[in-house]
C-alpha cells in the first residue's frame, strides 16, 4: 500500500461509474421515447398579454429526466443544424463554439450598413448566413424576404420578379423553422397577397396558417378577410369578419384600451361596408337564384381592351391601348418574358416552385412585368429595358408578350361594377376563362423574336408594331407609319 | 517490524526514476535512515543527492518504489501522522496576497485550528509580530523563511522537516533561523534538516547522515564522525629520539624552535606519554588538538568513494561511540 | 473533512481575483458589454435581438476564456511555486485539495460572471428601459455558469496530468467539440443516408463528450416568440447532467492526481 498512493481506489471507480451512468441516462435516455400522444396543447399567456399554444408533455406520462437531454432539446427547441459555408475562419470558430447567435448579430449589423449604402447585392449572402446561423431570427427572415422580393429593381423601379421564388422559399423556410409563431406565415402570405397579387388562394392558405398561431396580433388578423374576398370566398370573408368582430368586442369589454376599442370599431365599419357591398353587388340575389336585373353587375361590362406595342428602339417598348373603364384605378399587367422561361404560366410563373433558397436567380433569363395604369380610358407607357442588361439579358431567341387583367385585383369602386369574381366583367375580344381556373379575366399573348426586340437583322430598319385588331389611335384612326410593320395580337373575334 | 522511539526509520527505501537516456536511475537507493526523537538531524548531501526526494517520500508527496519507511512509528502514507509533523520546503513561496496573520490562519484551518492568540504568539516567536499585517509580497526572504517556520509550528509538531532552511539568507538571518531551530529542540521537537551548508549543520545538529548519489555514505553522531583527529604536543626537556623510541603509531616527531613536536592521532594514549615525559624531567609547552571538520569529512565522503559503485553504507555504529 | 476544502477554495478565490490576466479579460468583456448597445442601430426589434445576442455572446465568450485560463494554471502553479507541498504536508487529502481548488475556481468564476451579468442587466435596462425582459435575460448567464463549471472541471481534470499550454488547447478544443457535436449529432441522426454504424459511433461520441451545447439556451431568449417547452425541467435536467459530469471528472481527476508525483 505504501508503495503507491494512499487512497483506496475502488469506491472512486464506483463513483465514476455512477456518474457516467447518470450522464448516459440524461444524454441518451432509457426506455421509450415519448410519442406524440403524450403531448397536449397548452395555451399560455405571454408577457405582452397575447396567448400562444405550445405542445407540452402531459404531466405524469413521462418523466423528462429519463428522456435524454439531446432528444428533449431536439424536441423542445431545435436550434438548427450547423452549416458553415461562407463563414470566415474566425467567424466559423466562434459559430462552432456556440456563439452562433452572436455572429449572426454581428453579421446583421454589418448588413444594416449595406442597407444604408444601397449595396443590396452584398446583403443577400449575409441574410442567408444569418438565417443559417440563427434560424430563429424571424426579423432577418422577414426583412430578407421583403428585401429579396421588393428591393431588386431596374432603373425604372420595376421589381426583378425572377427573385420571387427565392423570397417565397426563404419565407417558407422561416415558417418551418419558426412554426410556433405566426410571423413568417403572415409574411409569406403577404408576399402572395401584395407582391404576387394574383393567386390569392395561396395568400389565404398562409394567412390561415398564421391565424392558427395564437400570438398573432389582432390588427393583422383582419387582413385575412381581404384575402378571402380576393380569393372569391366572400361568404367566408363575411363569416370571419363576424367572428373577428365578436372577439374584438369581447376584448374591448374586458380591456377598454384604446387599441382594443379601435380594432372593434374598424371591424364594425368593415363589416358594415362588406354587407352593403354584398347587397349592392347582388351577391345575395345571385346566391338565392334571383334575377340580377337592376344590379350594377348586370349585364357584364365590356372593357373593350385594345393594345399596341411599338419597339421604338432596341430593348425599348411603348405600350399603348384602351380600356373603357372611366374611373381611375385600373392596372393592366403586361409581361415580356423568354418563351421558354422556366416554370412560366400565363401572365406569371409558378412562383412557388422552389423550396431551396437560391440567391442566384436565372440570370440568363428575362422576365419583365409592368403595370399599365389607365387614365381617361387609355394607357401609354414606355418601358426602357436597355439600361439593365443584368435584369433583361435577352439571351433567348423567342419571347412572349402578355396582357392580363384580373377583376379580383380591382379596387372596390371598380369591383362595384365587376363584382369580386368578375361576374360583371367581360371583354368581347379578350375574355378568358381558362388561364385562371373558374375566373373571368382578360388575357392575350403574342410571340416576338429577339431580332424584333433588339431591332437587329431584318428588323434593323423596320419597326415592329404589335396590335390588336381593334386598336385605334386617339383620333379614332388605325394606321401605321411608313417603316412600321404590324404583328397581330390574337383576339376572340379574330379567332 | 515497527521500531519504537525512532522519529524516522527507513529500510532500503528506494525511489527510481526512468530517464530516456540513462534508463532507470535510483535517485534514492536502499536508504536506511534512523532519526531519534528529540534530536536535530542533519541530512547532508550535494545538490541532486536525493535529499528532497527522501523528504517528499517521508511526507507521501511522492511514493517509494521499494523499501519501507516509518514516520513517528507510522508507515509512510498514513495521513494521520500529518497532524504531528510539519514541513518547510526549500525556498518556499506563500500566497503573496495574504498577510502573515492570514497565512497562519489559512494553514491553521487545514488542521481545523482557529486560535488568534496562537497565531500572534507564533509570530512573536519568529519576530514577525510587528509585520503581521503586511502582505507576504512585502516580506524579505528571511521574513518569508520565518513565517514558514511559524506556520510549521501551528500544529505543535513532534517532527519538523526543514529543507535548506537557511538557503539564500544573509548571515544575520542565518543566525535568527539557527536560534529558532535550536529552540525547537529545547521544546522537545525532532528536527530533520536537509542542507548542504555544513557550517550551519555542524553548529546545531546532533547527528547527521551524508547522502551522495542516492546512497547514504555516512551516518552517525557528529562527535563520532569527526573523531580521529590529530593532536600536536610540544615538549621541552626531552629529545627527539626519546619520543621516537616510545614507538607511537602514525606519529611524526621533529625538533622545532623551543622544543620537540609530536604529531599523533587522538587514539594514542597521550596522557601516558605526557606522564612519562614529565617523570623524565620534560615539560609540556602546548597541546593542540587538530579536530576533523565536517567539511573535510563531507568532501572526503563525496569525492572519495564512488558511492553508487560502493553501494555499501559506512555507518558508525552506536556501539563504537565512547 | 470539508473545512480544508473550504479554506483551499477561499484562498484560491483570493488568488484568482488578483490575477492580472483574468482581470484584463474581465475588463475587456465588461467594456464590450458597455459599448455593445452602440453597435446596433437597427429596427427596434432587430436592435433588441442583436443586442441580446451580442451581449450574451460576450458574456459566454469571456466566461469561457476566464474558465480555461483560470483553471489550467491552477495545479501546475501550485507545484511550480511549491505551495502544494506545504499544504499536502498538512492533514489534507489530495482529493480535498483538488476539490477545494475546483470550488475556488468556480466561485471566482461565479463572482466574475455575476459582475458581467450585472453590467448586462444595467446596460440593457439603460438601453431598453424594459425591466420585464430582464428575468428572461438572466436565464442565459445562469446556464452559462453551469456550462463554465463543466468546462472548469474538464480543465482541472486535464491539469492533473498535462501542462497548462497543452491543457489550454485540449480544454478549448473539447469545448468547441462539445458545443459542436450535439447539433452535428442531431443532423446525423435525422439524416436517412447515414449508415447505422456511423450513427452508433456518433451516439457513443455524443455520450462521452461533455455536451456543452445543452447550455446554449440563448436562442429563445434572443429571439422573441421562441420558447423552450418544459423549460424548468429542461434546466433541471441539464444542471443535473452537468453536476454528474463534474463529479465524474473530479473523481477521475482525484484518481490521476493521487498517483501523481508532484
Amino acid at each position: 500500500m505504501s508503495m503507491t498512493s494512499g487512497i483506496n481506489r475502488t469506491p472512486l471507480l464506483g463513483a465514476i461509474v455512477g456518474c457516467a451512468l447518470g450522464v448516459f441516462v440524461l444524454q441518451n435516455g432509457i426506455g421509450t421515447q415519448p410519442t406524440g400522444k403524450q403531448y397536449e396543447s397548452v395555451t399560455e399567456t405571454l408577457k405582452n398579454g397575447n396567448t400562444r399554444t405550445v405542445k407540452k408533455l402531459k404531466a405524469g406520462v413521462a418523466t423528462p429526466a429519463f428522456q435524454g437531454i439531446s432528444s428533449s432539446w431536439q424536441r423542445d427547441f431545435n436550434q438548427g443544424t450547423v452549416e458553415t459555408q461562407g463563414l470566415s475562419p474566425d467567424q466559423l470558430l466562434f459559430a462552432l463554439a456556440g456563439f452562433r447567435e452572436m455572429i449572426a448579430g454581428i453579421l446583421w449589423v454589418r448588413a444594416d450598413s449595406f442597407f444604408d449604402s444601397g449595396n443590396y447585392d452584398a446583403i443577400l449572402p449575409i441574410i442567408r448566413l444569418v438565417t443559417v446561423l440563427d434560424p430563429k431570427q424571424i426579423d432577418v427572415y422577414a426583412t430578407g424576404m421583403w428585401h429579396i422580393g421588393y428591393n431588386f429593381t431596374d432603373e425604372e423601379q420595376r421589381s426583378d420578379r425572377r427573385y420571387i421564388p427565392s423570397a417565397l422559399a426563404l419565407g417558407k423556410e422561416g415558417a418551418r423553422n419558426n412554426s410556433l409563431t405566426y410571423e413568417m406565415f403572415f409574411e409569406t402570405g403577404w408576399m402572395w397577397y401584395h407582391k404576387i397579387d394574383d393567386d390569392y388562394s395561396n395568400a389565404v392558405k398562409w394567412f390561415e396558417l398564421a391565424q392558427e398561431r395564437p400570438d398573432m396580433i389582432p390588427a393583422r388578423r383582419n387582413l385575412i378577410t381581404n384575402a378571402y374576398e380576393r380569393d372569391g370566398k366572400v361568404d367566408k370573408s363575411l363569416d370571419t369578419l363576424f367572428k373577428l368582430y365578436e372577439t374584438a368586442g369581447k376584448k374591448a369589454k374586458e380591456d377598454a384600451a384604446f387599441g382594443n376599442k379601435q380594432n372593434r370599431d374598424t371591424l364594425e365599419n368593415k363589416l358594415d361596408t362588406t354587407l352593403v357591398r354584398m347587397v349592392q353587388r347582388g351577391w345575395f340575389a345571385g346566391k338565392d337564384g334571383r334575377p340580377l336585373t337592376g344590379y350594377d353587375v348586370n349585364p357584364p361590362f365590356d372593357t373593350g381592351f385594345s393594345a399596341k406595342v411599338t419597339v421604338t428602339e432596341a430593348r425599348v417598348l411603348r405600350f399603348e391601348g384602351t380600356w373603357n373603364v372611366l374611373p381611375v384605378g385600373t392596372r393592366i399587367r403586361a409581361v415580356l418574358r423568354d418563351a421558354d422561361f422556366p416554370n412560366a404560366k400565363p401572365a406569371g410563373m409558378e412562383w412557388d416552385f422552389s423550396n431551396d433558397v437560391n440567391l442566384d436567380p436565372p440570370r440568363d433569363k428575362t422576365f419583365m412585368q409592368e403595370q399599365l395604369f389607365v387614365r381617361n380610358q387609355r394607357f401609354n407607357k414606355k418601358v426602357d429595358m436597355s439600361k439593365d442588361p443584368t435584369m433583361y439579358p435577352f439571351t433567348s431567341k423567342d419571347y412572349v408578350i402578355e396582357f392580363y387583367y384580373n377583376p379580383r385585383s380591382a379596387p372596390p369602386h371598380i369591383q362595384d361594377k365587376f363584382s369580386w369574381n368578375g361576374e360583371g366583367f367581360t371583354d368581347k375580344n379578350f375574355l378568358n376563362t381558362q388561364v385562371r381556373e373558374g375566373q373571368r379575366v382578360m388575357y392575350t399573348s403574342v410571340k416576338i423574336s429577339k431580332d424584333q426586340l433588339l431591332r437587329r437583322g431584318d428588323w434593323r430598319e423596320k419597326v415592329p408594331v404589335i396590335k390588336t385588331a381593334n386598336y385605334l389611335d386617339k383620333d379614332g384612326k388605325a394606321y401605321n407609319q411608313a417603316d412600321q410593320v404590324t404583328i397581330d395580337l390574337p383576339s376572340l373575334r379574330a379567332n | 517490524m515497527r521500531p519504537l522511539a525512532a522519529a524516522i526509520e527507513t529500510k532500503q527505501l528506494t525511489k527510481t526514476y526512468k530517464s530516456r537516456i540513462h534508463g532507470k536511475i535510483n535517485v534514492v537507493d536502499s536508504l536506511d535512515l534512523h532519526v531519534e526523537e528529540g534530536e536535530i538531524f542533519g541530512f547532508l548531501g550535494p545538490n541532486g543527492a536525493g535529499k528532497t526526494t527522501t523528504i517528499k517520500m517521508l511526507l507521501s508527496i511522492i511514493y517509494p518504489d521499494a523499501g519501507e519507511g516509518y514516520v513517528l512509528g507510522k508507515e509512510i502514507g498514513d495521513m494521520s501522522v500529518h497532524r504531528l509533523i510539519s514541513y518547510v520546503p526549500e525556498r518556499p513561496y506563500y500566497y503573496e496576497h495574504m498577510t502573515g496573520l492570514e497565512l497562519l490562519k489559512f494553514y491553521a484551518s487545514l488542521f481545523g485550528i482557529n486560535d488568534q492568540a496562537l497565531f500572534v504568539r507564533l509570530l512573536e516567536k519568529v519576530n514577525l509580530h510587528r509585520d503581521m499585517s503586511k502582505t507576504i509580497s512585502q516580506y524579505s526572504k528571511g521574513m518569508q523563511q520565518r513565517v514558514g517556520l511559524a506556520q510549521a509550528l501551528l500544529n505543535d509538531p513532534k517532527l519538523m522537516f526543514l529543507d535548506e532552511p537557511t538557503g539564500g539568507l544573509d548571515p544575520i538571518a542565518h543566525r535568527e533561523i539557527r536560534d529558532l531551530i535550536l529552540s525547537f529542540r529545547e521544546e522537545g521537537r525532532t528536527v530533520f534538516i536537509s542542507s548542504h551548508e555544513l557550517s550551519e549543520v555542524e553548529l546545531i545538529c546532533d547527528r547527521v547522515a551524508i547522502i551522495n548519489k542516492g546512497v547514504i555514505a555516512r551516518q552517525g553522531k557528529l562527535t563520532d564522525l569527526l573523531r580521529g583527529g590529530r593532536v600536536e604536543v610540544t615538549f621541552e626537556g626531552v629529545t627527539e629520539q626519546w619520543l621516537k623510541d616510545k614507538g607511537m603509531r602514525d606519529s611524526h616527531v621533529r625538533t622545532i624552535a623551543g622544543g620537540v613536536l609530536l604529531d599523533t592521532t587522538e587514539e594514542e594514549d597521550i596522557n601516558a606519554l605526557i606522564d612519562a615525559a614529565r617523570s623524565n624531567s620534560g615539560r609540556i609547552v602546548s597541546i593542540v588538538p587538530r579536530r576533523k571538520r565536517l567539511e573535510d569529512l563531507f568532501i572526503q565522503t563525496v569525492t572519495d568513494a564512488p558511492a553508487a559503485a560502493a553501494k555499501k553504507t559506512i555507518t558508525v555504529e552506536e556501539s563504537t561511540s565512547v | 473533512m470539508f473545512k480544508p476544502i473550504a479554506s483551499i477554495a477561499a484562498t484560491t478565490v483570493g488568488e484568482a481575483i488578483r490575477r492580472k490576466v483574468l482581470l484584463i479579460i474581465l475588463l475587456i468583456g465588461v467594456l464590450f458589454l458597455v459599448v455593445a448597445p452602440g453597435l446596433g442601430m437597427l429596427s427596434a426589434r432587430s436592435e433588441t435581438t442583436v443586442l441580446r445576442g451580442m451581449m450574451l455572446g460576450i458574456i459566454q465568450l469571456t466566461s469561457a476564456v476566464i474558465a480555461i485560463v483560470l483553471t489550467v494554471y491552477m495545479i501546475p502553479n501550485e507545484i511550480e511555486r511549491r505551495t502544494i507541498y506545504t499544504i499536502l504536508s498538512k492533514p489534507v487529502q489530495r482529493w480535498q485539495f483538488l476539490v477545494g481548488k475546483y470550488f475556488g475556481a468556480v466561485s471566482a468564476l461565479l463572482m466574475m460572471m455575476t459582475l458581467m451579468t450585472s453590467v448586462l442587466v444595467f446596460t440593457f435596462w439603460l438601453q431598453q428601459r424594459d425591466a420585464s425582459a430582464i428575468p428572461d435575460l438572466i436565464k442565459a448567464p445562469v446556464m452559462y455558469f453551469v456550462q463554465m463549471s463543466l468546462l472548469a472541471a474538464v480543465a482541472i481534470f486535464f491539469s492533473t496530468f498535462v501542462s497548462p499550454l497543452v491543457n489550454f488547447f485540449l480544454s478549448g478544443g473539447l469545448y468547441l467539440l462539445g458545443s459542436l457535436f450535439a447539433p452535428f449529432f442531431q443532423t446525423l441522426q435525422e439524416s436517412q443516408g447515414t449508415p447505422q454504424a456511423a450513427k452508433i459511433f456518433a451516439q457513443l461520441v455524443n455520450t462521452i463528450l461533455p455536451n456543452f451545447a445543452n447550455y446554449n439556451i440563448q436562442n429563445p431568449i434572443i429571439n422573441p416568440g421562441q420558447q423552450i417547452q418544459n423549460e424548468s425541467s429542461y434546466y433541471l435536467q441539464v444542471t443535473v447532467y452537468g453536476v454528474l459530469y463534474i463529479a465524474g471528472l473530479l473523481v477521475a481527476g482525484t484518481i490521476v492526481f493521487d498517483r501523481r508525483e508532484v
